[in-house]
């Protein structure tokens, strides 16, 4: 465990700038919150989690794959040559990006996003800085290294091999310093977890009849913000764009909340009704995936419930869930 | 801005230059496209798989391979006017090239059908992917028990491989029925009529030493299944292949999803009891 | 590379947004403004994909001069002097008012002001006006009438204090989808809602009240409703005695409206009339939501008189979580109809009938103007036709697709002398252009822009127009130059500070202050905070005025050679003449194909299947297109939307026109439908 202030914070991430393209938290003019080059703003250390989903970086919503000239030759995209390093993510962010890479990676892997996302560095930051200095609980060791923050800076410890030589430098302090933190954080997420994880015992037992997915589609204006702004969403649908030079195919961020998402060229669709996109969309995070993964895969980030303008992001349908279907 | 990585890597999504060597009508709506990589090399696929065809400007369609690997130097996809892909496949003549990526999939279980009583059984377009496996079986006819094929169409002008049902009828390999749904005014048709699922009850099945693979259009599954199960026939010897809207083919895209399971990479070919406990599987 | 802080394309709701680049500075994606109070982080489907067409390889990159023939790439310089020689040719060989400008609710608060500027100094004429005479021409006359000011009264915020919606002719959720987002909200938060539509739209579906009435007969259920109001005492008698005139003469005039008479005239029951009525005038705070569906017909101004006077005689009107709120269908169509690009005002609604509003105009740009109103575009497109007009400019508009009668139209186009069009794609009206001068999108220029609540707020470039595209403001500062007026401007930001200068109910507004959240119009000076409630303490007019209106029937009904009636407007996924949405990808693939809708009962008569082709003829035209069987449209009923040219819906319309604005019957016309 070691400790920093902000001049060795600052010094921390220069030095990881000098080889990687490193992102921080930053405030766009409207108050936006989001992961901007190093030392293009201000950098902002406590507040809302970034907007953007952190996956954004490794499967953006337009993402090019490739070119086929006239003749039928392939060429890949390019993809700059220095990694990436994420700064200032929380315990969700990293869930939900480790749940992305491990779902990326199973065979055959997904290059285009291995390309990206591979020597890629990971820094959570945790502790007391989430909005008006809110604790964030701690990260499950899904990153490279981890700062926490206190009221006298930051303790800063690592999970990876390339996380602990870049600490190397900084001082040791006590583990015991971390002190309540752990226990609160853990309160914290079991407290956050227990409607969701409940909801999904419901989910997985089938407990939902249709009419409730039928009153939820009713009131979902199709906007797809709920699959956009996911971080552990990741379906995409393939986009070619031809001009003289030949043909450039893209992979563009999907919604399963379309009618034309599994729509076959025959017409069928078996997700032909509102009510089945809808239960799709709550059902494969809380049961389909944890079937598939073992783990449910909404880490309550909150994206989508703050971007839904119906009121029906997950944790809204969660706690509705559990409200008129808990047999307890 | 930083520089670009120049060195070339292979990617999933790259599809591989095919030139079609023969385009053969096989309906109205349905033609039969033979194939070869342009590289020389093999498909190395398997029945029962698929391949992604892309065609610049318009992305990419699943199609199931209808010939067997054990036919060599060529592959052959059956394909339905239905989109603007396969409606600009149709316009391809010989010579013209399009791109493959595959093949993908989840292919018949073979090892599990062999020395068993067969009941091959396809309904419209889905004689197309069992055309792979039945051709295999033909060429392989020592690993296998009698074969009962079934095949239902519409009318007689909708029956695929018409040229292919014949010699199967002839052959010694199979047994080989066809049915049309709607009575024919065709004075050449001499198949049968009504629904495929009449052909069942005639049946001679040993439930205990018998396997169906069923390849058909949505509504047909369920009728058939049932059939088979007052056959005896239960459900962890049911072959099925689904058809979803696989745009990547390898679990990444998400658009053929049923409950857990990825219809590109778990399946297209699944065992009945795999999935019959699924939402949405049939 | 930086992401761009701008104003979404689309409807005219005013949402925020920015466009985010990749490393090669190409649009890669949209992320809704965090913080702004429209957007608050959320979109709708079109916003979430607004970057995707911009760098479609189909935009228009040269400009194209028509030579035998055909349309062929020509430099900047020619064209533009081809344009000026030839509208100025025409000018002087019959007069000014043979030319026509059509601006576009597509482009900026600068932009239509320099259209506007230019028809009027330019080139003399008070010809110009834009798409709004097909949305919303009946709001600004009716509302202008009876509240003296033409814009929804109330803001989107209201939506969170109301008490009670009725939302009548607008299908909120799928065309102002944020505004029909936060009317569900509202609903599951105990508000009230009242649904007047003939289609069952999403609201519908959480409305305590549906009620279908048949189209074009929506003069007859409000009247209707307002009786069943008085006869109960429901009336906000201080309000009506303090605020209002002329309530006698409504009083009168809705007295035939029993209930029974409603009820037949609307197809609606009675009942259906009377718990409406009870609802609405039990509620304290009640906002009136209407669109197209009241607009859109022979007799729109009435329609808004009548929806007018629901609000007054229940004392709906500027207080928080009131008002009548017509909601604006491009993003930019309030602007267009604010900057003057309408044939008898200037900016700021300022007539150009009135000698010192022409004074003052003329003085400022330094060049006699004309007096006299001009031509409304559905007009102009009749003059064309009757060849009086000659010239025709035309500014990000797809008339061809867009208006009423596409064979009317189409002739009228054929029959000019001489046609310019700027465009961001070759749309089919470009394809009978002379002239086409590549246009820049939204995203390649600044400017402002000012939403359905009056809310002005800023463009900002984030990427270079394609080619040699140009901004529309830079092709109308050459335009301008050519005409010999004074036209220095360096920035979009000091057209405004002219528009200011000149336009008291923008007095207030510059670049400097609209920089994050816009302001709400009127904003006469620089310190003056904006409005975002209209008539609070009195109307802008001074008294409300109750204009009673009687029921006129539309000017088609189905007969028994044309037995179905049909109706037009747009789906979710895609905008107007699809020129944007159906170059984008997802919005393309959730509709790619023509269809139209109809009733299953109807469709088992007709022996149509769904998604079976279908042929659908009017007095006007016909169309070939796929159907779609739902209960969606009543019995008797068709819908199809306009935005597909390979089954135009526009073909079918009846171009009827509203006697007072000009507005073309879109909302209901007869058809008859065939099995193919």
């Amino acid at each position: 465990m070691k400790h920093m202030q902000r001049a060795e914070l600052d010094s921390l991430l220069t030095h990881v700038a000098q080889s990687y393209r490193l992102l921080v938290p930053q405030r766009l003019e409207d108050g936006t919150r989001l992961l901007r080059p190093w030392g293009e703003g201000e950098l902002v250390l406590s507040g809302e989690p970034v907007q953007r989903k952190p996956t954004e970086y490794f499967l953006p919503q337009l993402d090019p794959l490739l070119k086929i000239d006239t003749a039928g030759g392939v060429q890949l995209a390019t993809v700059p040559e220095t990694p990436l390093c994420l700064f200032g993510l929380n315990r969700a962010d990293l869930q939900c990006l480790g749940f992305v890479d491990r779902f990326c990676a199973f065979p055959p892997q997904d290059d285009a996003y291995a390309v990206k996302r591979q020597n890629g560095l990971l820094i959570g930051l945790t502790g007391y800085c989430g909005p008006d200095g809110q604790l964030l609980p701690l990260t499950d060791g899904r990153c490279d290294i981890e700062l926490i923050a206190l009221a006298d800076g930051w303790l800063a410890q690592a999970f990876t091999d390339i996380g602990s030589a870049l600490l190397a430098e900084f001082n040791d302090i006590d583990p015991e310093t971390l002190g309540t933190i752990r226990s609160l954080s853990e309160k914290r997420i079991a407290e956050e977890r227990a409607t969701l994880e409940q909801a999904a015992r419901i989910v997985q037992q089938e407990l939902v009849p249709d009419d409730f997915w039928r009153e939820i589609g009713d009131r979902c204006i199709l906007c797809s913000g709920c699959n956009l702004v996911c971080p552990t969403c990741t379906c995409f649908c393939v986009q070619d764009r031809t001009d003289q030079g030949g043909t450039e195919r893209s992979r563009v961020w999907d919604s399963c909340q379309f009618d034309g998402f599994m729509r076959e060229a025959s017409g069928h669709n078996p997700l032909g009704s509102e009510a089945l996109r809808t239960r799709r969309r709550i059902h494969h995070k809380l049961a389909a995936d944890v079937e598939r993964w073992g783990e449910i895969s909404c880490f309550l980030c909150g994206r989508c419930d703050k971007t839904c303008p119906t009121g029906i992001g997950i944790q809204a349908v969660a706690a509705e869930i559990v409200k008129r279907f808990s047999t307890n | 801005m930083p520089s670009t990585c120049s060195t070339q890597r292979s990617s999933i999504y790259a599809p591989r230059l095919c030139r079609l060597l023969e385009v053969s009508d096989l309906t109205p709506q349905e033609k039969l496209f033979r194939l070869q990589l342009e590289d020389g090399s093999v498909l190395n696929h398997q029945p029962g798989q698929f391949v992604q065809v892309s065609i610049p400007g318009l992305t990419e369609a699943p199609i199931s391979v209808a010939s067997s690997p054990s036919r060599n130097g060529y592959f052959e996809l059956g394909v339905r006017k239905a989109g603007s892909l396969t409606g600009a496949m149709h316009l391809l003549q010989p010579g013209a090239t399009i791109g493959i990526r595959g093949p993908f999939g989840r292919p018949f279980q073979i090892d599990a059908l062999r020395k068993r009583h067969l009941i091959l059984l396809a309904g419209g377009c889905g004689l197309a992917p069992l055309r792979s496996l039945i051709q295999y079986c033909q060429d392989y006819p020592e690993q296998f028990g009698t074969i009962d094929i079934l095949y239902g169409a519409r009318s007689p002008q909708d029956l695929l491989f018409k040229d292919d049902l014949l010699q199967w009828r002839l052959s010694a390999c199979f047994s080989c029925t066809y049915t049309v749904d709607n009575d024919p005014a065709d004075s050449c048709y001499d198949g049968e009529t009504g629904l495929i699922t009449r052909l069942l009850p005639k049946l001679q099945i040993a439930p205990a030493d018998t396997c169906a693979v069923v390849v058909g259009p949505p509504p047909m599954y369920r009728p058939v299944i049932e059939a088979l199960h007052d056959k005896g026939l239960p459900s962890d010897r049911i072959m099925l292949s689904l058809e979803r809207n696989m745009r990547c083919g390898i679990g990444k895209c998400g658009h053929c999803t049923i409950e857990h399971l990825y219809c590109c990479s778990d399946g297209p070919i699944f065992w009945l009891n795999e999935v019959e406990h699924l939402r949405g599987a049939l | 590379m930086k992401p761009t802080l701008t104003v979404c394309p689309y409807c005219g709701t005013g949402c925020m947004f920015h466009l985010l680049r990749d490393e090669s500075g190409r649009l890669s994606g949209v992320e809704p403004s965090g913080a702004h109070p429209v957007s608050r982080g959320q979109l709708c489907v079109k916003g979430w994909n607004a970057h995707a067409f911009v760098a479609h390889p189909d935009r228009l990159t040269t400009p194209l001069i028509r030579r035998n023939g055909r349309l062929e790439a020509a430099g900047w310089d020619e064209a533009l002097e081809l344009v000026h020689r030839r509208l100025r040719q025409l000018a002087d060989d019959h007069g000014s008012d043979s030319l026509m400008f059509l601006s576009s609710a597509k482009v900026s608060n600068e932009e239509n002001y320099l259209l506007m500027k230019l028809a009027r100094a330019g080139f003399g004429t008070n010809n110009v006006d834009h798409c709004a005479r097909l949305c919303h021409s009946s709001t600004v006359t009716g509302l202008v009438e009876t509240l003296g000011s033409g814009a929804m009264t109330n803001s989107i915020g209201c939506f969170d204090q109301t008490d009670l919606v009725l939302v009548i002719g607008s299908n909120t959720t799928e065309q102002h989808p944020l505004i029909g987002s936060r009317i569900l909200q509202a609903v599951q938060n105990g508000t009230r809602l009242i649904v007047a539509d003939s289609r069952k739209i999403r609201l519908s579906r959480h409305a305590d009240l549906h009620l279908r009435q048949r189209n074009g007969s929506d003069v007859a259920l409000l009247n209707g409703i307002i009786r069943q109001i008085i006869e109960e005492g429901l009336e906000d008698r201080a309000f009506i005695e303090t605020r209002t005139e002329n309530y006698p003469a409504l009083k009168a005039a809705v007295e035939p409206y029993t209930p029974q008479r409603t009820a037949e005239l609307t197809g609606l029951d009675a009942e259906q009339i009377i718990a409406a009525a009870r609802m609405f005038a039990q509620a304290d705070k009640a906002m009136l939501v209407y669109a197209m569906g009241i607009t859109q017909h022979s007799h729109g101004v009435d329609n808004v008189r009548a929806v007018s006077n629901l609000a007054l005689l229940t004392c709906n009107l500027g207080r928080p979580g009131t008002g009548v709120n017509p909601l604006r269908g491009q993003n930019n169509v309030q602007g267009a109809c604010d900057m003057g690009a309408l044939p008898d005002v200037y900016s700021g609604y300022q007539k150009v009938a009135d000698p010192a509003m022409r004074t003052k105009f003329s003085n400022a740009w330094g060049v006699p103007l004309p007096s006299s109103p001009g031509l409304m575009s559905t007009h102009a497109i009749d003059a064309a036709v009757a060849g009086t007009l000659k010239g025709f400019f035309i500014l990000g508009e797809n008339p061809l697709l867009s208006d009423a009668n596409q064979a009317h139209v189409r002739q009228a186009l054929e029959n000019l002398e001489f046609m310019v069009t700027v465009d961001i794609f070759m749309t089919e009206t470009c394809e009978l252009a002379d002239v086409v001068l590549p246009a820049s999108c939204y995203a390649e220029k600044d400017g402002t822009f000012t939403s359905t609540e009056r809310r002005v707020q800023r463009g900002r470039t984030a990427v270079d127009p394609p080619g040699e595209a140009r901004t529309d403001w830079q092709i109308l500062t050459h335009l301008l130059r050519r005409c010999g007026l004074p036209a220095a401007y360096a920035d979009p930001g000091q057209i405004m500070e002219e528009i200011a200068a000149l336009t008291p109910s923008y007095g207030g507004i510059s670049y400097q202050r609209l920089d994050l959240d816009g302001l709400c119009w009127p904003c006469p000076d620089s310190s003056h905070p904006g409005t975002p409630i209209l008539h609070q303490q009195q109307c802008t007019r001074g008294k409300g005025h109750f204009s009673p209106v009687s029921y006129k029937p539309a000017k088609e009904e189905p007969d028994a050679e044309y037995p179905l009636l049909f109706s037009t407007g747009r789906t979710y996924f895609h905008w107007h003449t699809g020129s944007m949405t159906r170059r984008s990808h997802l919005l393309d693939r959730e509709e790619r194909r023509a269809f139209a809708e109809l009733n299953p009962q109807d469709a088992e008569r007709l022996g149509i299947g769904d998604r079976q082709t279908i042929r659908i003829s009017s007095r006007r035209g016909t169309i070939e297109v796929s159907a779609e069987i739902t209960e969606r449209v009543p019995p008797g009923q068709v819908f199809a939307p306009f935005h597909f040219a390979e089954g135009a819906a526009n073909v079918l319309t009846n171009n009827a026109l509203d006697p007072e604005s000009g507005i073309p019957e879109f909302k209901v016309c007869a058809v008859r439908v065939e099995a193919l």
